[in-house]
């Protein structure tokens, strides 16, 4: 087992998940709360929230009174860290998983993630997880109307997994039909189609909802940008001797 | 040339390398999964504005 190697990895996601806090808390937090306003007074809830309903109540007569989130219930089931501290652990956790997870795909395919490419492996990252997904199914504020949400995870993990192919057909192999093969895959989830809502009508203004589908992939490209240049960093100094074999 | 292209691979034979790259991705597939997929009321809540503003169906 490499043990520096790990260390390194998940030391370059955390540090990642940090600074990708304050980045969230930009422009894509301020949105989701002012979405998550229209939420509560449309009367729209979270199917399995249900103390949602009696705020959602609440709201029709006095919608300045109703509370910014139904999560903030005091019987809600997350984590007791606040909002702020919740979504710094997430981001944490998170950091380190995108890190384990691309710092393995390095090992496998036999790469070495540098200082100097680690913004090229940020950059596949980003265009894999985040870009290629957003293409057919934005990024959704609360309340945006939205299609079975097991059908859109499903989407999402299928078209991950095939990007991820096509981005390894393109990138590292050198055989035309390997590329004309890798440009397939990306594109097929596409031509499938991502599940779609049949009724549109959202209680959230449109120009919000842009102004999210941007600022998350203008958030998620600076996260990964940072974490494939930690990882280059984090990898030379701390696992170089565990990978000369 | 010679030395930037072994720069940018690893010498270490696949064999020595396997075991941490199917644990380090097993590890961050569970954690992706837990944070960004799962259907535990906890992890939604708590991961609720992370969901949303990465881009994972979220509702």
């Amino acid at each position: 087992m490499l043990v520096k190697y790990l260390l390194a990895t998940i030391v370059a996601g955390l540090f990642a998940g940090i600074l990708l806090t304050p980045a969230m808390y930009v422009r894509n937090v301020p949105l989701i709360l002012h979405a998550e306003e229209y939420e509560n007074a449309g009367g729209h809830e979270h199917s399995h929230d249900t103390a949602a309903a009696t705020d959602a109540a609440t709201a029709e007569s006095a919608p300045q009174a109703v509370a910014p989130h139904v999560h903030e219930d005091e019987a809600g089931p997350e984590l007791p860290f606040g909002r702020l501290g919740n979504t710094l652990l997430i981001n944490l956790v998170a950091g380190a998983g995108f890190a384990l997870v691309t710092g393995a795909a390095a090992l496998f395919l036999g790469r070495r993630i540098t200082l100097q490419n680690g913004i090229y492996w940020g950059l596949a990252g980003f265009f894999i997880f985040n870009f290629a997904p957003a293409f057919s199914l934005a990024p959704e504020l609360p309340a945006m109307p939205a299609a079975d949400l097991a059908a859109r995870q499903a989407w999402w993990l299928i078209t991950v997994l095939l990007t991820a192919g096509g981005v390894y057909l393109i990138v590292l192999r050198q055989e035309i039909w390997t590329k004309v093969m890798g440009v397939v895959l990306i594109v097929a989830p596409h031509v499938y189609g991502a599940p779609e809502v049949e009724d549109l009508t959202s209680p959230v203004p449109p120009t919000l909802a842009s102004e999210f589908a941007v600022s998350t992939l203008a958030t998620n490209l600076f996260f990964w940008v940072v974490l494939g240049t930690a990882l280059g960093w984090a990898i030379q100094h701390y696992a170089a001797s565990e990978l000369e074999g | 040339m010679a030395a930037a292209r072994t720069s940018t691979t690893i010498s270490l034979p696949l064999a020595s390398r396997l075991t941490t790259a199917v644990f380090s991705l097993m590890l961050g597939v569970f954690i992706i999964y837990g944070v960004g997929l799962s259907h535990s009321e906890t992890l939604h809540d708590t991961a609720h504005d992370t969901r949303h503003s990465y881009g994972f169906p979220c509702h």
